[in-house]
Parts: C-alpha cells; structure tokens; sequence
C-alpha cells in the first residue's frame, strides 16, 4: 500500500461515484468508493487515512449524520460535503460541524481538486489559527455587516434577516454585497469557511 | 298576554306558553294567509322586530327579495296542489332583519290543524356562526391550496433540478476526466482536447440554467414569523378534517402547554400537519381500530410534533424511499407530498422522518429549531 492518503466517496448516485473515482484517479489520489454511508461505517474507521467526500441527501442516512456519526466515533477525517443547489442551510450546518467545505453539484474538476487539496492539508480538531489578515477583513466590517454576516452563516435568507434586524430586504442584499467584498469571498462557500474559522 | 286568532285557543296551555318562551330557536306560527299569529322571543331576537310589530301581518315582512314578492305565491301554490317544497322538509333560506341586514338561517316548516283551520309552525335557527366558520376554513383552504401549488411547482423544479443534476455531474466529472486523457496525448489529440474543453463548458452552461431556474423558483422567499405551534396543530386538525367528515376515527391530542414560539412559515408547517394527517386518516381506512395521536414537546433545542396512527404501517420497499419525489402507495397520488414537507422542515432548519413503523401504526415526527435568531426577532 502506498502512504498516500486516499480519497472516500460516499455518494448513492453510482455514476457520479465512479466518475469522481475516475478523476480523482488521474491526480493520482487513491480512490474508494461507498454506495450508502451504512457501507462506509461498516470498514476500519481507525485505519482511514485521507479525507471524505460525501453527498449531503442520501436515503438511510445523509451526509449530516454520517459527519454526527463519525464526530461520536472520534473518527478525525477531514469532510467536503457535496450538495445540490438551495442546501446552504444544510451546508452551512455541515461547515458548523467541522467539515471543511461544500462542493455545489455539478462542480469543476479545478474546484474539486482544490478543496481535496485544502481537506488534506486541514489538521482536523485543532483550533483553527486565526491570520492577522483574516482578522483585519473582519475588523473593517460596520457593526451591522457583521450582523448581516453573522444571520447569512447561520443560513438565514435575505428576507428573514431583514425581519430580524428590521430592515428591507433590499437593504440587506446591499450589506452582503459589501461583506463579500470586504472578506475577499467570492463565493457563498469562501465565506462561510473564512467566517466559520475566524469566528469562534 | 293574549294572543290572536288560533294561538288564543291553546293560549290555556300554560306548558305551550313556556316551550314557545324559553325555546332558543325561533319558533312562529302562520295561517293560511300567512299572518303571523305566534312569535315567541327568540325571534325577536333573530329579526329585531318586537312581537307587537309582527303579529298579525303577513311573513313574507321577514324575508328578502325574491322570497319577500313570491312567498305568497308558494303558499297558493301548496294550497291548491298539496305538493310540498319546505313543509316537512326543512331547508336553508335567508332571513330579513328589522334593519334590513339579512342572514343565513335554517326554517323547517310543519303543517297542522287547529280547529279545522290550517297552521304552518317555522322553526328558524339562524346559522351565520356556522356559515362564518365554514367560510373561514374555505378561505383556510383556499390559502394552503395557494402554497400547495406554489410549493408543487417549486418541488417539482427542485426535484428535476437535483434528478438532472445527478447525471450533469457525473458527466461533468467523465468529460473532464477525458479531456485529461487527451492532454496526455500531446499534440495529435490537441482537437479532442479543445472539443472536450467545450463539451465541459456546455456541461456548465446547463448546470447554470437550471441554478438560474431554481433562483427564479426560489425568489418566493417563505413568510416567516414567530407561532405558537400548539395553535397552528389545532388549525391544521380542523383543515385536515375538511372534506373528510365522520370517519370514525378517535382522535387523542397531546400538547405539551407552554412550548417556546418557533420563527417560521404558519402556512407551510400547517401543510406538512394536514398531510401527515390526511395519510393518517387514509392509512387507518377500513382498520376496526382507527386512532390518531398527535403530541406536541420540547425536546433540547426543538420542538417536536409527532403524528402517529394506527394503520397498517408502511411496505418496506416504500420506507427507503419514502421522502423521494414521485414515490407513492395510493393509486391516485403524484408522490410529491411527503417529498414537499420534507423541503420545507429542511428550509426551516428543522427535520421530517418516519419515527416508527409497525402493522400496528406509523408515527411521523417533525422537529422545528426555536433559533438563537428567534429572541433577536423579538
């Protein structure tokens, strides 16, 4: 066996496991793939080296509550969830619970390659050092930024937030536009991940 | 307190006098020319006329248009034909108040004879509470249909949108995967390589129309505000009765007082309620036992609403895929109904699941977050 770590795939959809398997061969990742996540529960979690990719909406049991799952077991694998469009909620609640990052369905071969590469690289379960630059972007949010910026990882949408902070909905959109920029996020994703590591 | 004409006659009657006084219904009592001749309280309640104001004169005074022009009519009519429209039979028809306002009320008419001479005795119950109620379920009904379509077509677009995703995906993974292997190749497959750069690029462009559909979709943000669950089970119960009236079924409500109000779309919760209980009610269809328990609780930082019944349970083939799209037992059913409720428990942060499954019954439950953005929403 090679010392590389390898890349698990839980995924029910079978062509989309195969074909991740396929590209993710040709980085030359080692690749394993799980129909269900009962299947993947079932091999030698203590021996799993690399990180896991799974769909977030599986029958049984979904991508949430393998990452419970493996949280209680103690098993400290990194976690890029896979959703289709509209889950941000749902992702969000996966990026809260220490996954590392969610791919939308469908998504670039460089945009994979990129999270597997940060998943692998992450030290899971050790606090997350937070960079002065990080802090900076956060520091130049106005208070009410910061408001918009704490209910949009939370997974609110814009009309809920503009209910909770009393403003228009209008408004509010005006404020995330802003927050992205300040937090150099270009993505939904990015700045989940920026803010999840830089809050605590 | 004399009375006219054939009440007069009866008028010894010391029992006949207290019926027609504490009655709550309103009960008159006409001739064969429709005089009034008896008019107890409760109609001068119902029509603001006082008894002094009516007595004597003919009924058609506390009748509407067309009734108040053709009343005399029907009675010529039943005089000379014998054939009855309402004697004996009873039925709905409006009433004219001392105001002119008019309201629903039901009138049944018996004949009699008193002294050879031919009575008609009304009883008029006025059913505007009841007409107030059914209209506000009508509306109730009319609401939750609205949100039903919209979240259908919704549905269906999410559930194509991820259907086709699937598949987009995957093939967006191959034809990468490909375009690799071409790269590999060097320069004789460098035309594979640039018609496999735009097969990527077309996979792309359509996983972007149907994001953008979903957008469009999804523009209709849901109108969340903070409920009193418990409030929104009782109006879910009476909208899951409707149309499914006397089944026989017992009903046992377990609802926990005092529960924390939880930020979200009334209508859309009370969909997913009055479709886990219309299942209840038709999965329980023909069962000797038909009973149907609906518990509210606290459970940590969720509300917890569970349905259960005591049908026949679920087929197991049925169970794996129970909240897929177009996944149904009934005959006539599209499948989109439990694959609806579970996106809208999920929009809301909470969850849907089968919680039990036995031949003796299935128990739904679905749980609601009370949110940290709930005491700020306050």
């Amino acid at each position: 066996m090679t010392k590389s770590p390898t890349i698990y795939v839980v995924d029910d959809d079978q062509d989309v496991r195969d074909s991740l398997k396929i590209l993710l061969e040709f980085s030359q990742y080692a690749v394993q793939t799980f129909e269900s996540a009962v299947k993947f529960l079932a091999t030698d979690l203590q021996q799993l080296d690399g990180c896991l990719i799974v769909d977030i909406r599986m029958p049984d049991m979904d991508g949430l509550e393998l990452q419970d799952e493996l949280l209680k077991r103690k098993v400290e694998l990194p976690v890029i969830v896979v959703t289709g469009h509209g889950d941000v909620p749902l992702a969000v609640r996966a990026m809260r619970a220490g996954a590392v990052d969610f791919l939308e369905k469908p998504f670039r071969e460089e945009a994979l390659l990129e999270s597997v590469e940060r998943a692998l690289q992450h030290t899971p379960r050790k606090p997350t050092v937070k960079s002065d630059e990080g802090n900076a972007r956060l520091a130049a949010l106005t208070d009410r930024e910061r408001e918009v910026l704490d209910l949009v990882i939370e997974g609110h949408t814009n009309k809920e937030i503009g209910r909770i902070l009393d403003i228009s909905p209008r408004t509010v959109d005006i404020h995330r536009a802003h927050v992205m920029e300040k937090m150099q996020a270009r993505t939904l994703a990015d700045l989940v991940r920026m803010s999840l590591s830089h809050l605590s | 307190m004399p009375e006219l004409g054939i009440a007069r006659l009866a008028s010894t009657d010391a029992l006949f006098h207290a019926l027609i006084r504490t009655a709550i219904d309103g009960i008159m009592v006409i001739d064969e020319e429709a005089r009034i001749q008896v008019y107890n309280p409760a109609c001068e309640r119902l029509f603001g006329y006082t008894r002094a104001e009516v007595l004597g004169r003919n009924v058609d005074m506390l009748m509407p248009e067309p009734y108040h022009s053709e009343h005399d009519g029907y009675i010529a009519r039943y005089l000379k034909t014998n054939i009855p429209h309402i004697i004996g039979i009873g039925r709905e028809v409006v009433g004219r108040r001392k105001n002119g306002s008019t309201f629903p009320m039901y009138l049944s008419v018996g004949e009699g004879k008193v002294n050879d001479q031919r009575i008609f005795v009304g009883i008029v119950n006025d059913i505007s509470e009841q007409r107030a109620r059914d209209k506000r379920i009508q509306e109730l009904q009319g609401e939750l249909l609205h949100v039903t379509r919209m979240t259908a077509m919704g549905e269906m677009t999410s559930a194509l949108a991820h259907e086709i995703n699937q598949p987009l995906t995957a093939l967006l993974n191959y034809t990468s995967a490909a375009r690799r292997m071409a790269k590999n190749l060097g320069e004789p497959a460098a035309q594979l390589v640039d018609i496999l750069e735009r097969a990527v690029d077309q996979t792309e462009r359509a996983g972007l129309i149907i994001r953008r559909l979903r957008n469009f979709i999804e523009k209709r943000e849901p109108d969340r505000a903070p409920e009193d669950v418990n409030k929104i089970v009782e109006d879910a119960i009476a909208l899951g009765l409707a149309g499914f009236r006397d089944t026989g079924t017992k009903w046992i409500l377990k609802l926990q007082p005092g529960l924390p109000q939880v930020l979200i779309d009334k209508v859309q919760i009370q969909q997913i309620l009055v479709n886990l209980i219309r299942n209840a009610t038709e999965a329980m269809g023909g069962r000797d036992k038909r009973q149907l328990t609906i518990t509210t609780a606290l459970d940590g930082n969720e509300v917890e609403i569970a349905v259960a019944d005591t049908g026949s349970g679920l087929p197991n083939d049925v169970v794996s895929r129970l909240f897929h799209p177009f996944v149904t037992t009934k005959e006539r059913g599209m499948g989109m109904g439990l694959s609806i409720c579970r996106t809208i428990a999920e929009a809301h942060g909470g969850r849907l699941w089968l919680a039990a499954n036995t031949p003796q019954g299935a128990t739904f439950k679905l749980s609601l977050p009370i949110g940290s953005a709930m005491e700020r929403g306050k």
